[in-house]
């Protein structure tokens, strides 16, 4: 089945470009270099979350994505307004 | 015709992260970081709810989904380009289009 197929292909070149990402949040010069990469990474999980239940059909892993992503947003601003008290690289 | 949508984000994504990688500055890495990785994510959400066979209720799902992408992703961005700037990383890259058409 070709549309099988795409979706795994696509599956995989996710997992390989959340990857390559990781390699600036292990070695970014700065701090906010580092939380780029893991939002990044953490939205590309998100995708590959909701890839992986509509090819087995497990739909609850779609609330799964969701509080996913909600986790993601609220630990990306309290990490800003912590960069942003925290002044003086 | 659908299949081209999958492999537009696909494609999106994969230059989203090649941008993160060999970009010189934060606030260029966050533009390729919140641009290509938001269109990517919409776009394959969008196939996914174009192309399967499940019930209404779950295609609702995937498109809240996709809404709450759209929605947070560049929120996150705008707060993160504030945050490092107060925390006292400097642009690097200079864009001077005027310079480069009048040497």
């Amino acid at each position: 089945m070709a549309q099988e197929g795409l979706l795994v292909s696509a599956f995989y070149l996710l997992v390989f470009t959340a990857l390559l990402v990781s390699y600036r949040v292990l070695r970014g010069p700065t701090l906010p270099d580092r939380v780029v990469g893991l939002n990044t990474i953490t939205t590309k999980v998100v995708v590959i979350i909701a890839l992986v239940a509509a090819m087995r059909g497990e739909y609850y892993l779609i609330d799964l994505a969701i509080v996913l992503l909600m986790v993601n947003s609220v630990g990306g601003l309290i990490l800003a307004k912590y960069m942003e008290r925290a002044g003086g690289a | 015709m659908l299949e081209g949508l999958i492999l537009f984000g696909e494609a999106v994504m994969l230059f989203g992260a090649l941008g993160i990688l060999r970009f010189p500055d934060v606030y260029t890495r966050l533009h390729a970081a919140s641009k290509c990785d938001t269109g990517g994510a919409m776009s394959i959400i969008l196939y996914l709810v174009l192309t399967m066979d499940a019930p209404g209720i779950v295609k609702a799902k995937f498109l809240v989904l996709a809404f709450l992408i759209a929605m947070i992703n560049p929120m996150v961005s705008h707060a993160l380009a504030r945050g490092a700037y107060r925390y006292g990383v400097k642009p690097e890259a200079v864009v001077d289009m005027y310079a480069w058409d009048n040497p």
